[in-house]
């Protein structure tokens, strides 16, 4: 089975738009081969508004690695207590750079590099409290 | 409908299950009110080389819950293209890699970047966005 991501996307923003649908399989860097490694599925409650490490590069099997390999990481704000808030938001730092705030519900799926000691790291919004749910897939 | 961004993940690399699904509504940010009422896409052939901006950056996007889907269309898994957002690498889509992220347009310079390996790679993207205005005619 390997591992996979399907997305789909469905939007009345445009006229027309027939949604889209994607599958890929994850694989080591320019190779067919399955990738690996994985962090196992993991969730982590924020409850101030402070930057803090998601996940530490230097413990990975991977270390810190130099050579961009083909990391992915699957991050989902899931609210607390089983309610979800459109309000919350965390925002997502990699390699030192925001890429953008996940809303309650609101995920992201995206790849990664590992170097330099560039975590990646998360910082709320608010000091309301919230969940992260969050995988990685890396090439050790 | 609105606009939804629905993903399943499926993995065999442990013994147990490994599985994810998630489905959010895209809204504006900070409310469940307001969805998102903008879109642009595009299919562009990148060639080798030479960085990219695939998608500008603009005031307008500051602060907001703009979403990006990029996918890597090329057949060669050997063929990739470096995603970088205010001049840091984020990462790699390698053929048939796809992403979906928020993207904060926090100054001018978050542009998304892209720079192509390997040879000519072929990019779908699709941007769900706000508040974009077009800008007056110039000449």
């Amino acid at each position: 089975m390997a591992t996979t991501a399907s997305i789909t996307l469905a939007s009345d923003i445009m006229p027309n738009f027939g949604g889209y649908t994607k599958k890929m399989t994850l694989t080591e860097a320019g190779t067919l081969t399955d990738i690996k490694e994985t962090t196992g599925y993991a969730r982590r409650q924020l409850s101030a508004a402070s930057k803090v490490d998601l996940v530490t590069m230097a413990n990975l099997m991977v270390g810190e690695d130099t050579a961009n390999l083909s990391h992915k990481i699957f991050i989902k704000n899931i609210g607390y207590r089983d309610k979800s808030d459109k309000t919350t938001g965390v925002k997502v730092y990699i390699n030192s750079v925001e890429i953008g705030v996940l809303y309650g519900d609101d995920w992201m799926l995206c790849p990664i590099v590992a170097s330099d000691g560039e975590d990646i790291e998360v910082e709320p919004l608010t000091d309301d409290t919230v969940v992260l749910e969050w995988v990685m897939f890396y090439e050790g | 409908m609105a606009t939804t961004a629905a993903m399943t993940l499926n993995s065999d690399l442990m013994t147990g299950v490994l599985s994810a699904n998630a489905s959010t509504t895209m809204m504006k940010a900070g409310t469940s009110a307001d969805g998102l009422d903008q879109m642009k896409m595009g299919y562009n052939k990148i060639p080798t080389g030479t960085s990219f901006d695939l998608l500008d950056a603009t005031a307008a996007g500051i602060d907001k819950a703009t979403k990006v889907y990029l996918c890597n269309e090329s057949t060669d898994e050997t063929y990739y293209v470096t995603i970088v957002i205010d001049a840091k690498t984020i990462g790699r889509l390698y053929g048939g890699d796809w992403m979906f992220i928020p993207w904060n347009q926090d100054d001018a310079t978050h542009d998304l970047e892209i720079t192509a390996t390997g040879g000519t790679n072929n990019v779908t993207w699709i941007c769900f966005h706000e508040g974009e205005t077009l800008g007056t005619q110039a000449d």
